[in-house]
Parts: structure tokens; C-alpha cells; sequence
């Protein structure tokens, strides 16, 4: 059950955050495609300013259409807020930045997406701010890894492209125990599948750019507080729990407890980065979070079809989804995906790299491309594209080789993408039989 | 800012300002089980407008140490206790809900400290089913899941906030989840004076109430309004958490009543 609603999810994901506005009674959300917002008064103005009263101001803090989307996926969450950006690069750098000053320091899982190890590993160091990348579910190397400078702990539900489920309960028992925070990035899971903070995370991110919205069409992201972290206690949070200058000295947890996080995102991030998300595609991934649970049952269902298909077919070396019994984190994965962990497959073809660009280049339906969590079903491979920046140790250390192909498997007829499949294999064994 | 009652530290938000004893003085007492953030979009208003704030958290509640206190009338003593603390002599008293009780009795036990008193989402008697506070006693979280659903209007159960992006269902619940929700129950179950005590009244008296208010519906708040004399607005479309889901609309209420 939500924390932020007595609605069932279904319903969450079609109603939430709007009802039908007085003017028009327009039954979909509207777009308010506008930069600000006519004051009543001075007044009204500098009470809105001074964080006395909520309202719009300028669409790089806050939207309309984008609030909708906002409340929209919080309630799907659980959590007490939520703020939606650009991109999902820019919900994380939005969080790690308003967590963390120069001198703090992140514990990451080794097992995430390419770019987001590049931003920990050499942006933000940057400034200043350095980051440890354990196996993050290693209890004691997470408990070692944690210092007194750390702010948060970092993983993905699913981590990308390993497809290793992260042991959410255990580490955000360590983490919190030790007054750190846990962000998770729940792209590959979205709230259909899994609620990370029902886990005991504290902060959500996704890239709604994928599942989310499903078509493929807009690029976004979305943060999510979870409410329940208590940053007075953890004695880490001086941002937050002391005077914050540029608002006449606010003390966001005093003020806002369980929405302190989110209320100092919008204040400060989103007013200094401005990675706001436009109101257009909030309307866009709207249209695609309305059917999220629907989609995902057929994710789910066709990842499972492939996985089966996939594992009798003699030039597909091994095959990695979660829900497979061979899969590292199996059970942690039964656990925290009663219905499925995705629609994310991983697995190896013959021949190699070679064998892997083949089977690619032979796909007549699947799609060769940089993103996952489209409706249609999409293949890449990381090693020569997302997660090419990485070294061979970081590429090892990420559950990454060379035969690698990442698959995000669609909900068309499974028939179709299983024939499509064999035309790949097919190549693959070709070009291992030349080499 | 932090004070000291009964040899506890105590915490009262004063909405972002340093508190003046010299400004008119508006006092805000939460709910059962809630604290002075549910004020959050009233205090800094009225801070920022040249009046003084003082929200405070009741004891065991949030950010102030102690224990819950048991009654009523003990609050209402409490309060005095807390006044006196801050050096406050006089204030407008609003509360919510439980709080508006503790106001009723705080108006009869020290009526000079009283210049007016504002009642939101309230009533005489706050009567509450034993199965409740049985949740209570096995946990806040439980306890906080009824008040919470039955508190909400129909917006807030749609996701409506009036803070773009928040969930006010999700941050009253969290709030709720770690206060002493028995204790508060317990003590607005068992307070049966609130007539007798509206009959006492001699300040001016308002009261905001709602028309979607299941926990103290809006015929208990009429009826009260009338033993009290008060006049009364009434806000449509909204349940019994008013100033964390209508907080523009109570605000302005409370404006017109405080300016006029």
C-alpha cells in the first residue's frame, strides 16, 4: 500500500496529482506551456518568494503539468514528494549535489550504468566529492566502506547491465544504522515491480525517459523523497537541518520534516542547476505512466518467454535475468520481485564480439540503440557503447564482456521477437564459424 | 526555538523568525499526533507580516522531549506553563482539532492570556472509536493509517497539494507514525468539558471548519460555533487536516480574521 495514497496503483497511475480543472473541465492533464505565473500582488508575490504559501513562480522550479507528473509518481512511490528534471542524469546529479558538498564522499555500487560511474567517478570528483564502488551486497564491505564524511549510499534495484538485484532491506538497515542515506535509481524496476522505500530506502531516482513512459518520445527523470530519513539524527545533514541563508535562514527539517529533502531540491537545485523538466514531456510521459502497470505485466511476461527460449538455443552461451535460478542475486530478487524483476536480459552469443556485432546487425525488428524501457524491443552492447569509458577492471568489477548483449525486451508478440532473435543467432554462429 | 518546560526541552517553530514579545502574538496548537509542521503554511506568513509565531510541538511530540501528556486539561496547564516560558501575556489562540480543545481549556484556566480564539476542523468533544486507539496502542503507524484516511478530503486522496510536487497525505502519515498517537486519542476521548468550557468563553471566537470533515463533522462544529457565539467560515471541497490541505485557503481565512 502507498504512504502517500489510499488509492490502489492502477488508479494512482491514471488520477493521481489532478482532477479535471474548473475552467475547461479538460479530463486530461493540460499542458501549461508557459516560462511563469501572473501574481495577485506584490503581496502575493513576495510570499510566494519567501516559501510562505505554495504556488508557481517560474517553470524552472515549478510547473503545473509538471507538478502532476510530480505527484503523480511520489504517490506511486510512497514517498512524501517528488521533483522531476530533465533527464534521469540530472535527477542524480540534482540529488548527489544537494547531499553533498566538496570534501563528502558516496559509497556506490560497482554494478550501475556506465554514465552515472563516469559522473561519480570523475565529475564529481571534480568537486571534491569521492566515491567508493564496492559489491553493495557485501555487508562488511559496505559497513568498511562507510566514513564519517559519506552522505549516502548509492545503488541501482536492479543494476545495469549485470542485472544483479540489490539487497535493498540489508543495505539500508547498514546504511541508516550508520545515519547515511540510501538512494536508489529504481529505473529497470519502476513501482509496478518495486517500491524501494517499502524496503527502507530513502530517496528514489528514476529515468522516466524508459519504463515510466514507455514510448520512447521524451527524455526525463524524477527524484523522490522518501519522508522517513530523519536528518536531525544522522548529525551528517548540516544543509538541511541548519540555517539556510539564501531563505532568510530556513531550517528545511524544522520547517518541512518528512519533505525536507524535496522542498531543498526545488529551493536550491532546481533554482541554481535548472535542469527543469519541460511541461510537454511531463504530458508526454504522463500519457505513458497510465498504462505503466498494464506495459509492465507484459515486460515481464515476455522477458520470462525469452529467458526460456533464449536458454535452449545452443549459440547463446549463457543467458542472466534475475528471476533465473543462476542469477547471483536470485533470491533477493524473489524477495523484492514477487511479480518479476523486469524486462531487462542479458546474454552472450558465440563468437565473441564478433559473433555479438552479427547478431546485432542482423536484427530486423529489435532496435540497436543507446536506451532501454521502450515498448518496442531494443538491444545494444555495452562494452563498445555505455559502458565503454570504463576500464576492463571497472567493466569486470560491472558484470560486463565482451559477448555481452544487453536486451530490453518489448511487449510485441513474443513469436515475432523470438523469430527475429534466430535470424541474430544465426548470424552470430556464421560469424563465429569464420573466424 | 528551544525553551524549557517542566524541566523538559521543548521546541515551538516561530515560522522562520526570531520571536518578538513586543508583536501581536498568534499562538498554533497542532492536532492529535502531529506537530508544528502542519503549520508550516500559516506561521511563515504571519511571521513574515509583522506578527510574532509560536507553534510548539506538545511533549513527546517531534522535536520537543517528554512525555505525552495525558489529558486535556493537563495540556491546557502545560500551555499556561509554556507561556509563561516565553514570556507570551497575551496571544490569539488557533488550534486544530485536539489542539482547539486544549485552547478551550487553556481559555477558561487563564482567560487573561487569551485575546481571541480560532477553532479549525473542530468541535466540542472529539469522541473516538476504542478500535482506534486499541491501533494506537499497537503502534502510531496503525493509528496514523485511519486518521489519515479518514482525515483527507477527496483532493488530498487524489494526490491535490497545494505545495507543487508533495504528497500531504505521505507527510502528515510519517509525522503521525512517530508521535504519540495513544495518549492524544486517549485524551481527546476523555475530555467532556469542551461545552462547559464554550459556555466560559468570553473572547471573540471563530471557527474554520470543513464541509468534507468526517472526524469532527461539520454539524459538531456548527453546534459548537453556536455555544461559543463564534462566527464560523466554512471551507468546501475539504476534509479535517485543513491547514496542511488547504493551507491557502485557511490562511486567508486566518488573515481576514486576525486583521479585521
Amino acid at each position: 500500500m502507498s504512504r502517500s495514497s489510499y488509492l490502489k496503483p492502477d488508479t494512482i497511475a491514471l488520477h493521481s496529482g489532478y482532477t479535471p480543472e474548473s475552467d475547461h473541465g479538460s479530463r486530461a492533464v493540460p499542458i501549461y506551456q508557459t516560462t511563469s505565473y501572473v501574481f495577485e500582488s506584490v503581496s502575493d508575490a513576495s510570499s510566494l518568494f519567501n516559501v510562505e504559501q505554495g504556488g508557481h513562480i517560474y517553470s524552472r522550479i515549478t510547473n503545473p503539468t509538471v507538478a502532476v507528473l510530480e505527484q503523480r509518481i511520489a504517490a506511486l512511490e510512497g514517498g512524501s514528494g517528488a521533483i522531476c528534471t530533465a533527464s534521469g542524469m540530472s535527477a542524480l546529479f540534482t540529488t548527489f549535489i544537494t547531499l553533498c558538498s566538496a570534501g563528502d564522499h558516496i559509497v556506490s555500487s560497482a554494478q550501475i550504468y556506465g554514465s552515472t560511474a563516469t559522473l561519480l567517478r570523475h565529475t564529481l570528483k571534480r568537486l571534491n566529492i569521492d566515491c567508493s564502488f564496492i559489491s553493495i551486497n557485501d555487508e562488511q564491505a559496505l559497513r568498511e566502506a562507510i566514513r564519517p564524511n559519506t552522505k549516502l549510499v548509492f545503488c541501482e534495484s536492479i543494476g545495469n547491465p549485470g542485472l544483479e538485484v540489490a539487497d535493498l532491506p540489508q543495505i539500508s538497515q547498514i546504511a541508516n544504522g550508520m545515519g547515511v542515506p540510501v538512494v536508489v535509481d529504481a529505473t529497470f524496476a519502476t513501482p509496478s515491480l518495486c517500491r524501494p522505500i517499502d524496503h527502507g530506502a530513502n530517496v528514489v531516482v528514476h529515468s522516466v525517459t524508459k519504463w515510466m513512459g514507455g514510448h520512447g518520445v521524451a527524455v526525463g527523470g524524477a527524484i523522490v523523497d522518501g519522508g522517513q530519513f530523519d536528518w536531525a539524527a544522522s548529525g551528517r545533514f548540516p544543509e538541511l537541518t541548519e540555517p539556510y541563508a539564501p531563505f532568510h535562514g530556513i531550517r528545511f527539517w524544522e520547517e518541512y520534516g518528512p519533505s525536507a529533502l524535496a522542498m531543498k531540491i526545488r529551493a536550491e537545485s532546481m533554482r541554481d542547476i535548472g535542469a527543469a523538466l519541460s511541461p510537454h514531456s511531463a504530458f508526454l510521459i504522463l500519457q505513458g505512466i497510465e498504462t505503466l502497470s498494464l506495459r509492465m505485466k507484459q515486460h515481464v511476461a515476455n522477458a520470462k518467454q525469452m529467458t526460456d527460449w533464449l536458454q535452449t538455443q545452443e549459440d547463446a552461451l549463457w543467458v542472466n535475468h534475475p528471476d533465473m535460478e543462476s542469477n547471483s542475486s536470485h533470491k533477493i530478487a524473489a524477495k523484492l520481485f514477487p511479480n518479476g524483476a523486469g524486462s531487462m536480459v542479458c546474454f552472450g552469443v558465440v563468437g565473441g564480439r564478433a559473433g555479438g556485432a552479427a547478431f546485432i546487425d542482423a536484427l530486423q525488428l529489435a532496435s540497436n540503440l543507446a536506451n532501454v524501457g521502450d515498448s518496442r524491443t531494443l538491444v545494444l552492447h555495452p562494452g563498445s557503447t555505455t559502458h565503454s569509458r570504463l576500464t576492463p577492471e571497472g567493466m569486470m568489477a560491472a558484470g560486463i564482456s565482451e559477448d555481452l548483449i544487453r536486451v530490453s525486451v518489448g511487449i510485441e508478440d513474443i513469436a515475432d521477437i523470438k523469430a527475429d532473435f534466430a535470424r541474430g543467432l544465426r548470424a552470430a554462429k556464421r560469424a563465429a564459424e569464420a573466424q | 526555538m528551544e525553551f524549557t518546560v517542566r524541566g523538559t526541552k521543548t521546541y515551538a517553530a516561530t515560522g522562520g523568525k526570531d520571536f518578538d514579545n513586543n508583536l501581536e502574538t498568534l499562538v498554533f496548537l497542532h492536532g492529535t499526533g502531529l506537530d508544528h509542521r502542519c503549520w508550516a503554511l500559516q506561521t511563515r506568513w504571519f511571521a513574515y507580516n509583522g506578527y510574532s509565531v509560536f507553534a510548539p510541538d506538545f511533549p513527546g511530540h517531534s522535536l520537543s522531549e517528554g512525555t505525552p501528556l495525558s489529558s486535556i486539561e493537563d495540556m491546557a496547564h502545560w500551555l499556561i506553563e509554556a507561556l509563561a516560558a516565553t514570556g507570551i501575556k497575551k496571544a490569539h489562540i488557533v488550534g486544530h482539532s485536539q489542539g482547539f480543545l486544549c485552547a478551550l481549556e487553556l481559555a477558561r484556566q487563564a482567560p487573561e492570556r487569551v485575546a481571541s480564539l480560532i477553532g479549525i476542523g473542530t468541535a466540542a468533544a472529539i469522541p473516538v472509536n476504542p478500535a482506534l486507539i486499541e491501533a494506537a496502542q499497537r503502534s502510531s503507524a496503525e493509528a496514523a493509517n485511519m486518521l489519515i484516511q479518514w482525515g483527507f478530503g477527496h483532493k488530498a486522496h487524489m494526490g491535490i497539494s497545494a505545495v507543487p510536487g508533495m504528497q500531504p497525505i505521505a507527510i502528515g502519515r510519517q509525522i503521525m507514525a512517530e508521535n504519540p498517537v495513544e495518549a492524544d486519542l486517549r485524551a481527546c476521548a476523555s475530555y467532556t468539558s469542551g461545552e462547559q468550557a464554550a459556555a466560559e468563553i468570553l473572547v471573540p471566537c471563530h471557527l474554520i471548519l470543513a464541509n468534507q470533515d468526517k472526524l469532527t463533522p461539520l454539524k459538531a462544529g456548527l453546534a459548537l460555533a453556536k455555544q461559543l457565539n463564534a462566527n464560523h467560515s466554512i471551507i468546501d471541497g475539504y476534509g479535517h487536516m485543513l491547514p496542511i490541505e488547504a493551507p491557502k485557503q485557511c490562511l486567508q481565512a486566518l488573515r481576514n480574521i486576525i486583521t479585521s
